[in-house]
């Protein structure tokens, strides 16, 4: 058992070392494909055809449920399956399956992220291929994008992300209203509605789907009480049958009304996490703030007497780790920007209720502990503080950081929701904010997409292109000129001019991006019109609408962009070598750059380029200049909008986030040597972060570089990631000082942070030996992976992240 | 003209140093020579020139602009003759790999001052401060007395990190001014001090008592360095003597030699003192905590 936090067991109801195996084996997973979802979702829609498209994906949906592979995890308290085998990742041809066959031969054998696949799987996977083709998602994408966006992404400066070819995810359901009606009560709603005369065909389809959607998840309920009932009578240990006895006796009438108890709202928010997961293989389906939604029932159950303390721990520990069950397949491009199987499926604790004063519960703590003793990359917990924040959820907070596997991240109230009020909300609804996702944030219960990581923006391309005079040098594709004229010659005459040039090329690769949102987004009206998820959400079930077609309460939405720092510390050093100092001219540098530094007065230049002071180490102009950057695109925002704009949600506005997952790595691969003196290749800063190594003043110069930016009007989530030696934390006085590090955000105007507690040499051990370290785990970019998951690359990155110790 | 001072480093979030988050200042110069010293570009005085052998590509830049061929490069890498070398302070804009470092900065008393106060945030919050160690903060006193005078009248908490070997009347102005003094007590036996750091304790002592006298917060660090101060029986003198300064002394910290400062030495070009010390012996850490308990004083260590 590992040692508890602040918790201390005063009875045996938590069964620590049956949590042990269950880790255990969950630590031990082995990722696969599984074939099945795919067969019997073809088979459906081939059954379907000319259906509206609505109901023949929750037909599809209830099909899955009703023939799929069922299984109860040994050991486990929670149950329910996403896939015929623990950690397989189901296939969703729907939305895109062409990348399937062509890698089918490859998965195995990929350098990050590998999947077992058996020659059985892809004997049964190659035949759909023929119904599908033509009919993707990801095909529609291709076809409906601008040719001039296909440039932009050739020069490297667009990635269409994961909504090109799959669903959205990032939904966090109105939990206090599943667990307050149920699915039954959601399709006796959608029942009721459909008895309206005046009702559109659109909003007829949605009902009926609705309900067809929630009948498939209450049979898939009664298939797991039924076998819970086979195994209890097989069980021959007691304790263990009768809780397989108790289960099925839940899944008699679980969800078909409210929750009865604590455990079946657990166990509820791990079914409906686990029926979207099944239902669009988007990923971001996060928990919000799950101890304020879980808190009455616990408290009901406590005051009943039918629930200690230490059985809710249990049963939270067990719905922690059964989270990790569930995997997603990306191709192996995109896989690059998402090392490590990440769901991202955030678990929110802490924070203000909507009413300002503080949330912190009984079921934070146990959160936290429940981390505590799972120690897996799933659910991405998250801590939320404010001035009242209780010192013990802090402490925990950080007893947990301290031990290395980067959870939980922090967010501070007091910068977050300001940032949300930008988007005009009320008050009360702004403090309800949860993260969702990496580190974006959301309304639970309100929101209907993605907040960020639609279309990827690199900056650090942007800025090679301006230098360029818009031609990359890479592929000579010139999409605009910065003089008017062809070729590369730009030619500054001053820095304003080269911060124009910064500003048109933004807009301009803005527009495009924007551009290639809507088209995905169109497309996703129809390949992701899912009835389950969307009547979670506030106000579709009222409006009859999907969330991709206006359904939910507010939309606003955000790109990722990544490099802010790099072009910031770019930008000064040409300010200062070229244009304040002189010591180098346009062309020099040009040329330098080309050679990518090398030869005996590269490395002259790059010595120059080095020494200008860098973001992160609380030098005032270089930070000013990155908080340009922020800017320069926030002022770009008012011109966006969503393409649910006018058919329902309020907002249907653009916001700025830096939540960029693993893209800094790959981005960085396609942008040459930069100013700042980082070569070619070499990866991109992450999110807010400064460049890899480039802080050298201490993590309190890097909080006040950051304070710097424009984060209270970041809404859609911004990402700092810092990395401390295990000494900087070691005993009771070094946390008390790290506690008070993290309590300083609050007034430094710090959004986001999160810490990897690990010395180089651990982290370069752990990539030459990875058999020695199965279970290290590091924060990648908003989430946790563990380490040897992750492509060379990636590892790389993280070990040149600076280390701060003392 | 302004109060000017000679720094080698910043260090912010330190923990080390006193209590809460703080900046420490190490002031370039001392007047002991510890065997054991960590920071000798802080011990010696003046500007210094580190070179990283490990950064060095051997391009040959150093050795075209070194004057009197003072730099060779051998099979090793480079090899300096320090003495020879007159304009090796240039040397760090000569090499395109930085692997020459100029240590020791000149700063005035506002500059140090306003570039401590960033951090105020992190001193509030955590109750911490700024502490000036080096070196021998107090041998700059003009400048440490300065820069103590304005930190003050903008209410941080200040710890002075000392040796203790200067003239009471000279320094005690800035003490008082400050909240906490860290204090080293290295050996009791003038012979062995002298050993250790070249000079004998007694002006040591005597600034230790009044500083106590004074009624001055004091936590004391006692080093144990093998073969150097670890006889037991002075030691043993030493938790008396601490004893005796009475109940300024809040706090006594044991702390372990380490060879850290080893590469620095080598940086410098200069020849570490010791060889071959291992790390202390833990019975011995274990007889001192008996013995500082039976005396009734209360020791942390690690
Ligand atoms: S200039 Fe620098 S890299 Fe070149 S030989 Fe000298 S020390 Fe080595
Ligand atoms: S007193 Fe401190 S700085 Fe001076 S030599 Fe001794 S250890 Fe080094």
């Amino acid at each position: 058992m590992n040692t508890c936090l602040s918790f201390v067991p005063s009875n045996t109801e938590c069964d620590f070392e049956r949590i042990g195996k269950l880790q255990n084996r969950m630590n031990n997973r082995v990722p696969s494909i599984c074939p099945e979802r795919a067969e019997i979702v073809t088979r459906s829609f081939q059954e379907t055809e000319g259906e509206a498209i609505v109901v023949r994906r929750a037909k599809a949906l209830h099909k899955i449920l009703e023939e799929m592979t069922i299984y109860i995890e040994e050991d486990s308290l929670i149950f329910g399956n996403q896939a015929s085998v623990n950690f397989a990742a189901s296939i969703f041809p729907e939305y895109s399956f062409e990348w399937v066959i062509k890698e089918l031969d490859e998965f195995s054998s990929r350098s990050g992220d590998y999947f077992e696949i058996t020659e059985e799987t892809k004997a049964r996977l190659r035949p759909l291929e023929s119904y599908w083709k033509g009919k993707t998602h990801a095909e529609e994408v291709l076809h409906n994008l601008p040719e001039i966006n296909r440039q932009a992404e050739r020069q490297g400066v667009l990635h269409r992300g994961g909504i090109s070819m799959s669903g959205d995810g990032h939904v966090i359901p109105n939990h206090d209203f599943v667990l307050e009606v149920g699915f039954g009560g959601m399709a006796r709603i959608a029942e009721k509605k459909l008895q309206n005369p005046d009702l559109t065909q659109e909003q007829k389809d949605y009902y009926e789907a609705s309900i067809i959607a929630m009948n498939g998840a209450l049979k898939y309920i009664k298939r797991f009480g039924k076998l819970a009932m086979e195994k209890s009578q097989k069980e021959t240990d007691e304790k263990r049958k009768q809780e397989l006895r108790d289960m099925s006796k839940a899944c008699e009438n679980l969800m078909e009304g409210k929750a009865k108890s604590f455990y079946e709202a657990v166990e509820t928010v791990y079914l409906t996490h686990l029926l979207m997961m099944i239902e669009s293989n988007g990923h971001s389906f996060s928990f919000g703030r799950f101890d304020q939604y879980i808190y009455p029932y616990y408290q009901a159950d406590l005051e009943a007497g039918v629930l200690t303390k230490e059985k809710a721990l249990e049963i939270l520990t067990h719905f922690f780790i059964m989270t990790n069950s569930l995997n997603k397949v990306r191709p192996w491009g995109h896989t690059q920007y998402s090392g490590g199987y990440p769901l991202y499926s955030n678990l929110m604790v802490g924070g203000m209720k909507p009413d300002g004063t503080d949330g912190t519960n009984d079921i934070s703590y146990l959160c936290l502990e429940a981390m505590n003793q799972s120690k897996l990359p799933e659910p991405n917990l998250s801590v939320r503080y404010s001035k009242d924040t209780p010192d013990d959820l802090l402490k925990d907070s950080a007893m947990l950081i301290r031990q290395g596997f980067g959870m939980p991240s922090l967010f501070c109230d007091e910068v977050v929701i300001p940032a949300m009020m930008t988007l005009d909300l009320e008050l009360e609804t702004a403090r309800d904010y949860a993260s969702m996702g990496c580190v974006e944030t959301a309304i639970p219960g309100k929101w209907g997409h993605r907040a960020t990581g639609m279309t990827y923006i690199n900056f650090g391309k942007i800025f090679e292109l301006i230098l360029n005079n818009g031609m990359d040098p890479k592929t000579g594709i010139q999409l605009l000129s910065i003089t008017g004229k062809e070729g590369r010659d730009a030619a500054y005459e001053s820095y304003d001019k080269l911060w124009e040039a910064w500003e048109k090329a933004l807009r301009f690769y803005s527009d495009l991006a924007v551009d290639c949102d809507l088209v995905c987004d169109r497309a996703l009206k129809h390949h992701d019109a899912d009835a389950f998820a969307s009547s979670t959400i506030d106000c579709s079930l009222e409006r009859g609408k999907t969330l991709k077609n206006g359904g939910s309460e507010y939309d606003f939405i955000s790109q990722s962009n990544i490099g802010p720092s790099v072009v910031g510390d770019s930008l000064y050093a040409v300010k200062k070598l070229v244009f304040d100092e002189q010591v180098l001219t346009l062309k020099k540098l040009q040329e330098v750059l080309d050679a990518n530094f090398e030869g005996a007065e590269g490395a002259q230049v790059r010595k120059l380029c080095r020494a200008v002071p860098k973001f992160g180490n609380d030098n005032n102009e270089v930070d000013e200049i990155v908080a340009n950057v922020y800017e320069s695109y926030l002022a770009l925002l008012p011109n966006y909008r969503t393409d649910r704009h006018g058919r329902g949600p309020k907002g249907c506005r653009y916001t700025m986030s830096t939540s960029n997952i693993t893209s800094y790595v790959p981005n960085g691969f396609d942008v040459g040597a930069t100013p700042d003196g980082r070569l070619a290749g070499k990866p991109l800063n992450e999110g807010a972060s400064p460049c890899l190594g480039a802080d050298r003043e201490g993590p309190t110069a890097v909080i006040n570089s950051i304070s710097k930016l424009p984060n209270d009007r970041m809404a859609g989530g911004q990402l700092l990631n810092m990395r401390f030696s295990p000494g900087a934390l070691a005993g009771e006085e070094n946390l008390e000082k790290f506690i008070n590090f993290i309590k300083v955000a609050r007034f430094k105007n710090v959004f986001h942070n999160q810490f990897n507690i690990a010395d180089g040499e651990t982290l370069r051990d752990a990539k030459a030996h990875p058999e020695d370290h199965v279970d290290l785990m590091v924060r990648v970019a908003g989430y946790c992976a563990l380490f040897s998951t992750l492509m060379p690359e990636a590892q790389d990155a993280i070990i040149e992240r600076t280390e701060h110790q003392w | 003209m302004e109060t000017r001072g000679l720094v080698s480093k910043i260090q912010r979030y330190s923990t080390k140093d006193g209590p809460g988050i703080r900046s420490t200042v190490f002031l370039v110069g001392c007047n002991l020579r510890c065997a054991w010293c960590a920071n000798p570009e802080a011990m010696f005085p003046d500007k210094k020139v580190m070179f990283h052998q490990n950064l060095c590509k051997r391009c040959g830049a150093c050795v075209e602009a070194a004057d009197n061929h003072a730099i060779q490069l051998t099979t090793k890498g480079c090899e300096i003759d320090r003495d020879a070398c007159t304009n090796l302070a240039t040397l760090a804009d000569v090499c395109p790999y930085n692997a020459y470092e100029n240590i020791g900065t000149v700063v005035g008393a506002e500059e140090l001052v306003e570039r401590l106060l960033r951090d105020r945030a992190f001193y509030d919050v955590s109750k911490g401060g700024v502490t000036f160690s080096g070196g021998e903060p107090c041998l700059q006193n003009e400048f440490l007395e300065k820069v103590v005078r304005i930190l003050k009248a903008e209410g941080i908490h200040v710890a002075i990190d000392t040796a203790g070997l200067w003239s009471f009347d000279q320094v005690w102005p800035i003490l008082e001014m400050s909240d906490l003094i860290l204090l080293d007590i290295k050996a009791m036996d003038a012979y062995i001090h002298q050993l250790c750091t070249g000079t004998d304790n007694r002006i040591i002592l005597e600034n230790a008592r009044n500083i106590a006298e004074k009624g001055k917060k004091i936590w004391v660090r006692m080093v144990i360095v093998p073969t150097m101060n670890d006889d037991l029986p002075d030691i043993k003198r030493r938790l008396d003597f601490i004893k005796e300064l009475g109940d300024s002394v809040e706090r006594i910290d044991l702390l372990k030699y380490h060879a850290l400062g080893i590469g620095k030495y080598e940086a410098l070009g200069v020849k570490y003192p010791l060889s071959g010390i291992g790390e202390c012996d833990e019975g011995l850490i274990q007889e001192i905590l008996a013995y500082a308990s039976r005396i009734g004083l209360s020791i942390r260590f690690g």
